[in-house]
C-alpha cells in the first residue's frame, strides 16, 4: 500500500514537473520580468551572443521608434532565446543611460506583456493569476465583473479620468472592474516594476555599448517648443514641469493637466501645447490631442498653489498664490533674495 | 530661540500648559520615524524637521518646553530630521482626514452647533466611507478632536502606508465627491435610462438610496412628476431602481431632472474634508492628546465619537479662576456645561480657568 502510494506520487511529480517545465518556459517567454523567468535564466545561465545582441537591439529600436515590441513565434527554442534577448535588451537600454529611452522601452515591454495577457486569458487563463501574484494583487471574479482590492487599484491603475475612483463602484474595500481593465492594471504594474528595475548597473560588453550608441541616435529630434516661449514669467512649478518633459521624465497625469491648463490659460494654442508633450516617453498624439483640446475648450481654472502643493507639484515657496499670478520681478526676485540669504 | 518679550498672557497660558505636560507620558506610534514640529504663541509651526528618538524623550521634552502646538508628520522617514524633504527617505505614511467646522457667524469662537455638524460629518466619513466603501476596520483608526474646530481621523495600517501622493489624492477626491459625474453613473440603452442600484457601491449606491428615501418628501417627488404623489407610483419607481432601471416609470424629462437633483444632492452625499491634508504626505498634524495653543483644549483621542462632547471632554484646565478683560466683542460660548458671555470689548470678567485660557488663546482677551 505504502509503496504503491509512493510510486503514484513519484509518477505524479514527474508528470507535473515535466508539464510545468514546458508550460513554464512559455510563461517565462511571455512574461520575462517575472520572478519565474529570472529564476529560469539564473538556473540555465543563458549566454549572450552577437546574434542575441542584434535581436535585442531590434527589440529596443522597435520600442523607441514604433512604441511597441513585436511578438515572436512560440517554438521552444525561440522561447528560451526570447529570455536572453530580453536580458540583453535591458542591458542596451541601461547602457543608453537616457530616461526617455528607458521609459519608452518600459512602456513598450508592458504593452507587449499586455497583449500576451489578453491572448492568454483564453489560452492559458492560469497565467493571468500567476502574473497578478507577481505583484501581490488578488483579483476576484464575480458575475458582474472582476473585483480588485482598492489599495491595489490605487497603486496600479492608470492615472486617467476613466479610472477616477470617484466614479467607480467601490464597496467593502473592493473596486469592480472589467476584464479589460484588469489587464490594463497588470500592464501598469509591469511598467512600474520595469521602470524601478532599470537601469541595470554593470559593465557591459563592447557590442552592447555599440548597440546603445545606435539606439540613442533613434531618439526623436524635437526642438522643445517650451524653450521658444518666453519663460521669464513662468512660475517655478511650471518651469519644473517643462524641464521634466524636456528631460523625458515621465510627468504624472496631474502635472500634465496642470501644465496644459497653465499653457492654455496664457493663450497658447492646442497645437503648440501638444508639441510640448511630444517629448513625453509615453506620448500618444491621439490621446494628447483629445485631452489638450478638451482642456483648452473647457477653460479650466488654474489650480491654486495649495492644490499644486497637494499634488506634489509645488517646488518653491514663491508665495504667488496661483501659478498664473506669478511675476518674476516680484516673486522671482523674492526667491532669489531668499536663496542668497541661505 | 531668540529671547522675546513674553506677554503676561503668554506666560499665564505657558504655565498652565506646563502643568498639563508635567508628569504625563505620551505614546506616538513609530515615534523615531516621525518628523516633529513645534509652535509658539504666534505661529503654529515655528520649528520643524525635528527628530525624537523615543516616547520617553518626547514626554520629557514636552514637560520641559510645554510648546503651544505640537505636530508630527503623517509620514514615516528613515531620517526625520534631514533636509530638504527628499533626504528624509520616505518610508510610508498614515492616511489622515481633516474635518473642520464650516465657519459661520460664530467665527473663531466655534459654537456647539458647528461642532455637532462636524461630528456628524466625521461619523459619516468613518461609517459610510472608510468602513463601508474602503473596507477599513475601526481598529485601524485613531480619531481625535483637533483641539479647535474639528476632528482628525488617522488610518494606521500597513496596507495604506505605501500609498503615494496621487493615490491619496484619489481617496481624498472620492471622499469629497470631487469628479463624481452623472454621465459616468448613468447610461442609456436605446432610449431607456439605466443606473446604479442599492448594491452598486460607490456614489451610485449612495445616490440611489438617498433618492429613494427623498421620494417620501412631496416636494421632491412632485419635482419629477405629479403622479409620483401616489404611493403606489413611488413604490413602482423604487422597484425599478432596485433593478437599476431608472427609466422604468415614464416621466417626461426624467433624465434632465434627475441630473439636476444629482448635482444638488452631491454635497450631502460626500464629506467635507480638507482634501489637501489627505493628499499631502509632507503634512504635519496635531499630535493626539497634545494641547491646542489656539484654544487651550486638548486634542483628545476619541473612542466613542457619537457621545463625545469636545466642549466638555477636551477641557483640561479646571484650576481656579482668572480675571480677564475682553479686547474684542465675544459672543456667548459654552465650556464645561456652562455658558459665558456675551461680552463687550473692554468688559472684565472673572472666569473659570478653562474659559479664561480659551479666550486668552483666541487672543480675544488680556489678563486684567
Amino acid at each position: 500500500m505504502n509503496q504503491e502510494w509512493q510510486k503514484a506520487m513519484l509518477e505524479y511529480i514527474n508528470k507535473t514537473m515535466h508539464f510545468q517545465g514546458m508550460a513554464d518556459l512559455l510563461f517565462c517567454s511571455h512574461y520575462p520580468f517575472s520572478a519565474q523567468a529570472k529564476e529560469y535564466v539564473t538556473q540555465k545561465g543563458l549566454q549572450l551572443s552577437t546574434e542575441i545582441i542584434e535581436k535585442a537591439e531590434k527589440r529596443v529600436a522597435d520600442a523607441i521608434v514604433l512604441g511597441k515590441i513585436r511578438k515572436v513565434a512560440q517554438l521552444p527554442e525561440a522561447q528560451e532565446e526570447e529570455l536572453a534577448i530580453y536580458a540583453a535588451s535591458r542591458m542596451i537600454v541601461s547602457a543608453c543611460a537616457n530616461r526617455y529611452i528607458m521609459n519608452r522601452y518600459c512602456i513598450a515591454e508592458a504593452k507587449r506583456a499586455g497583449e500576451y495577457l489578453a491572448s492568454d486569458s483564453s489560452a492559458h487563463p492560469e497565467y493571468i493569476g500567476q502574473v497578478a501574484s507577481e505583484f501581490g494583487i488578488k483579483f476576484e471574479s464575480t458575475k458582474e465583473g472582476v473585483l480588485v482590492p482598492v489599495v491595489d487599484y490605487l497603486v496600479f491603475s492608470p492615472r486617467s479620468y476613466d479610472y477616477k475612483l470617484s466614479n467607480r463602484r467601490l464597496k467593502a474595500g473592493k473596486v469592480l472592474i472589467s476584464s479589460h481593465e484588469k489587464i490594463r492594471i497588470l500592464e501598469e504594474a509591469i511598467r512600474k516594476r520595469m521602470e524601478s528595475s532599470l537601469p541595470v548597473k554593470a559593465q557591459f560588453p563592447q557590442e552592447v555599448a555599440e548597440a546603445a550608441r545606435r539606439i540613442v541616435k533613434l531618439m526623436p529630434k524635437i526642438e522643445i517648443s517650451a524653450t521658444k516661449v518666453d519663460q521669464k514669467n513662468y512660475p517655478p512649478c511650471i518651469k519644473k514641469l517643462l524641464e521634466d518633459l524636456a528631460l523625458n521624465i515621465n510627468v504624472p497625469h496631474t502635472g500634465r493637466v496642470a501644465l496644459a491648463i497653465y499653457l492654455s490659460s496664457i493663450g497658447m494654442k492646442p497645437e503648440q501645447i501638444i508639441d510640448i508633450f511630444r517629448s513625453a516617453p509615453d506620448f500618444s498624439e491621439k490621446v494628447t490631442r483629445y485631452q489638450v483640446e478638451y482642456i483648452s475648450s473647457k477653460k479650466y481654472a488654474m489650480p491654486s498653489c495649495s492644490t499644486m502643493d497637494g499634488y506634489g507639484l509645488c517646488v518653491a515657496e514663491c508665495g504667488c498664490g496661483n501659478p498664473l499670478r506669478y511675476k518674476d520681478e516680484i516673486h522671482g526676485a523674492r526667491l532669489r533674495r531668499l536663496e542668497k540669504r541661505d | 530661540m531668540l529671547a522675546q518679550q513674553q506677554t503676561p498672557e503668554e506666560k499665564y497660558v505657558k504655565d498652565a500648559f506646563m502643568s498639563y505636560y508635567k508628569n504625563r507620558s505620551f505614546s506616538v506610534p513609530e515615534v523615531h520615524q516621525r518628523e516633529f514640529g513645534f509652535g509658539g504663541w504666534e505661529r503654529k509651526i515655528e520649528f520643524r524637521h525635528i527628530k525624537i528618538g523615543t516616547n520617553q524623550e518626547l514626554s520629557a521634552k514636552l514637560a520641559v518646553e510645554a510648546p503651544f502646538y505640537i505636530s508630527y508628520s503623517v509620514s514615516y522617514y528613515q531620517f526625520p530630521d534631514a533636509r530638504p524633504m527628499p533626504k528624509k527617505a520616505w518610508l510610508g505614511a498614515d492616511l489622515v482626514f481633516d474635518l473642520d467646522a464650516k465657519t459661520h457667524e460664530c467665527g473663531k469662537f466655534t459654537c456647539e452647533r458647528c461642532l455637532q455638524e462636524v461630528k456628524r460629518e466625521a461619523l459619516r466619513l468613518i461609517e459610510d466611507f472608510l468602513v463601508a466603501d474602503f473596507g477599513l476596520s475601526k481598529k485601524e483608526m485613531v480619531v481625535n478632536f483637533s483641539g479647535s474646530r474639528g476632528y482628525h481621523v488617522h488610518v494606521i495600517s500597513n496596507e495604506v502606508k505605501r500609498l503615494d501622493r496621487e493615490a491619496r489624492r484619489e481617496i481624498a477626491d472620492y471622499v469629497a465627491g470631487v469628479g463624481v459625474s452623472f454621465e459616468r453613473l448613468f447610461w442609456k440603452e436605446g432610449k431607456k435610462l439605466f443606473g446604479p442600484n442599492f448594491s452598486s457601491g460607490g456614489y451610485g449606491e449612495k445616490f440611489a438610496k438617498a433618492f429613494c428615501s427623498k421620494l417620501n418628501e412631496d416636494a421632491f417627488a412632485l419635482f419629477f412628476s405629479r403622479k409620483l404623489k401616489l404611493n403606489e407610483e413611488k413604490e413602482r419607481l423604487i422597484g425599478y431602481i432596485q433593478k437599476g432601471e431608472w427609466g422604468g416609470v415614464g416621466v417626461v424629462g426624467f433624465e434632465r431632472k434627475l441630473e439636476e437633483k444629482f448635482k444638488q444632492m452631491l454635497p450631502e452625499l460626500s464629506v467635507n474634508i480638507d482634501a489637501n491634508v489627505t493628499a499631502d504626505i509632507t503634512k504635519l498634524i496635531r499630535m493626539p492628546e497634545s494641547l491646542h495653543g489656539g484654544s487651550g483644549l486638548a486634542a483628545k483621542k476619541v473612542s466613542q465619537l457619537d457621545s463625545f462632547d469636545p466642549l466638555k471632554d477636551a477641557v483640561v484646565f479646571r484650576g481656579g479662576e482668572a480675571k480677564i478683560r475682553m479686547s474684542e466683542t465675544v459672543p456667548a460660548f459654552q465650556l464645561d456645561d456652562q455658558t459665558f458671555g456675551p461680552f463687550e470689548a473692554g468688559e472684565t470678567a472673572l472666569l473659570p480657568q478653562s474659559a479664561a485660557i480659551f479666550l486668552l488663546c483666541k487672543k480675544a482677551a488680556v489678563l486684567a
